[in-house]
Parts: C-alpha cells; structure tokens; sequence
C-alpha cells in the first residue's frame, strides 16, 4: 500500500486548542487506533478540539461512527469540537450522511 | 456490442487489514474500464462497507465456521456498460442487512439524537445504482455502477 494511503495522526497542542491532523485512509482497520488517541483529547474541557482533515485520503462508516461519538461526547461534556479543511471527495459522503451541519456547527 | 462478461475473484481473509487490498484491487478494474475518478470513490466505499460487514459480524462467536474458512470472496463482474461486485462470506446470515434505510440515521435529527448504525447499509444504497443483498448461507451483496464513458458526457 502506498505511503500516502496510510492512516497517520498528529497532535498540535497549544493553550486553547487541540488540533489532531488525520491523513490517509480512516477505515475500520484503523478505528481502534483512532479511538484509543481520542479518548483522553475527549476529556480536555479546557480547549476546542479539532479534527483537521486536510490530508485525509478516505473515510468509511465506521470513521464516520467515531466522528458521531466524538460529537456526540464533546457535546455532552459541553466542550467544542471542530473538523475543518474537509476535502471535496470526504465533504460528499459527510453531506450524504447528514454529518454536515453537526460539523460545522460550535457545540 | 456483444454481451460478454469477464470476472476476476479475490478471496481475502475476513479481517478488516484486506479491504484496502479489495479497494487498491476495485481501483484498477475501474479505472481501467473507464470509470470517472468520482465514481471509482463512490464504489470505493460502497465494496468497502460491504466488506467490513462480512468482518465485523459474519464470523462472530457461534459460526461454525473454522478460522481458515473465515474468508470474504469478491467477485468483479466486467460487463460492457457496467460492474458488478459481488462481495460473498459463508458465515451467518445477517437478517438486518436485507433491509436498508432509506434516508440517512442522521438527518435532520438533534446531536443527542444521532447514531451511526445503518450507515453502511445507507452509504451503499446512496452510491451505487444497485444494491442486492441475499442472506442464505451466508450474505452475498451485489453491488452494480453503470459505466458512463466520459466521452458521452460531452
């Protein structure tokens, strides 16, 4: 499989943010990996969260399911959660699943 | 144009570390018959969420199926206007899979509301012409995109 393909993460942490850059493909071969490296990014109240999706290359259901948790616990914890630099083929399946508006919008 | 019908077959094992083989595999019949680079995507996802299907529950505790029996085959079926993929386990029948929904489970709903079960279902219906799901022995899902040349788009 090509370099560019692999499911990669990296995480900025400044004072007020978290930003985790996801590349490559997030698929259900790499949802553990992915939720073990959210789970405690979750729980940081104190700053926004974002998922920066740049240089991601696909994502299936099951990326899509971690992202509704992910919401769906931000939300709950009334903390913010943003995905930003969605590329056109992603932006398709999440405005296809109804994932959209709940990206977009400030918890 | 005469009805002929080429097949190639990869049988994987039932874990989810082939399905970006099935995908790289998708990628080059596709692009090779002319299929436009979005709807390569489409399909992409499509074989995928039927592959994981096969992973996920096909082989969970109580089949009877032994561990180097545990496989997904994937047939690719080449037709003159169209392919065909067909995505077949031999463990349990899946009742849930022959019926998809028809909208999102996230549309228009409130966050506390949502969940992400039958999206897979959801996404192949959305990004395929033809969806066919067959649970008897096993679950056998067929999943048809019509080719559209790009020249007959001008």
């Amino acid at each position: 499989m090509n370099q560019q393909n692999k499911f990669h993460l990296r995480t900025e942490t400044t004072k007020g943010r978290c930003t985790v850059y996801v590349s490559g493909e997030f698929d259900l071969e790499v949802a553990g990996q992915m939720r073990a490296a959210m789970a405690p990014l979750i729980e940081l109240t104190d700053r926004e969260l974002a998922l920066n999706l740049r240089d991601l290359k696909y994502i299936d259901s099951t990326g899509i399911g971690i992202l509704v948790s992910m919401l769906k616990a931000r939300h709950a914890n009334n903390a913010a959660f943003i995905v930003e630099a969605i590329p056109p083929s992603i932006r398709k399946l999440f405005d296809m699943t109804g994932i959209t508006p709940f990206l977009t919008r400030q918890a | 144009m005469k009805a002929i019908e080429e097949v190639v077959t990869l049988q994987v094992p039932a874990t989810a570390e082939y399905v970006d083989l099935v995908r790289v595999t998708l990628y080059g019949i596709a692009a090779k018959m002319g299929f436009s680079y979005e709807a390569i995507e489409d399909m992409k996802v499509a074989v995928s969420e039927a592959c994981n299907n096969a992973v996920l529950y096909a082989y969970e505790q109580g089949s009877s199926a032994a561990p180097e029996e545990q496989s997904v085959e994937i047939k690719f079926v080449k037709k003159f206007d169209s392919l065909s993929i067909i995505v077949k386990d031999n463990g349990r029948s899946v009742d849930a899979v022959s019926e998809a929904p028809q909208t999102s489970p996230l549309h228009g709903k409130k966050i506390d509301e949502i969940h992400s079960g039958g999206l897979g279902l959801y996404l192949m219906q959305a990004l395929m012409d033809q969806v066919e799901v067959l649970s008897n022995a096993g679950t056998q899902v067929t999943l048809t995109k019509r080719l559209v040349r790009s020249e007959e788009l001008a």
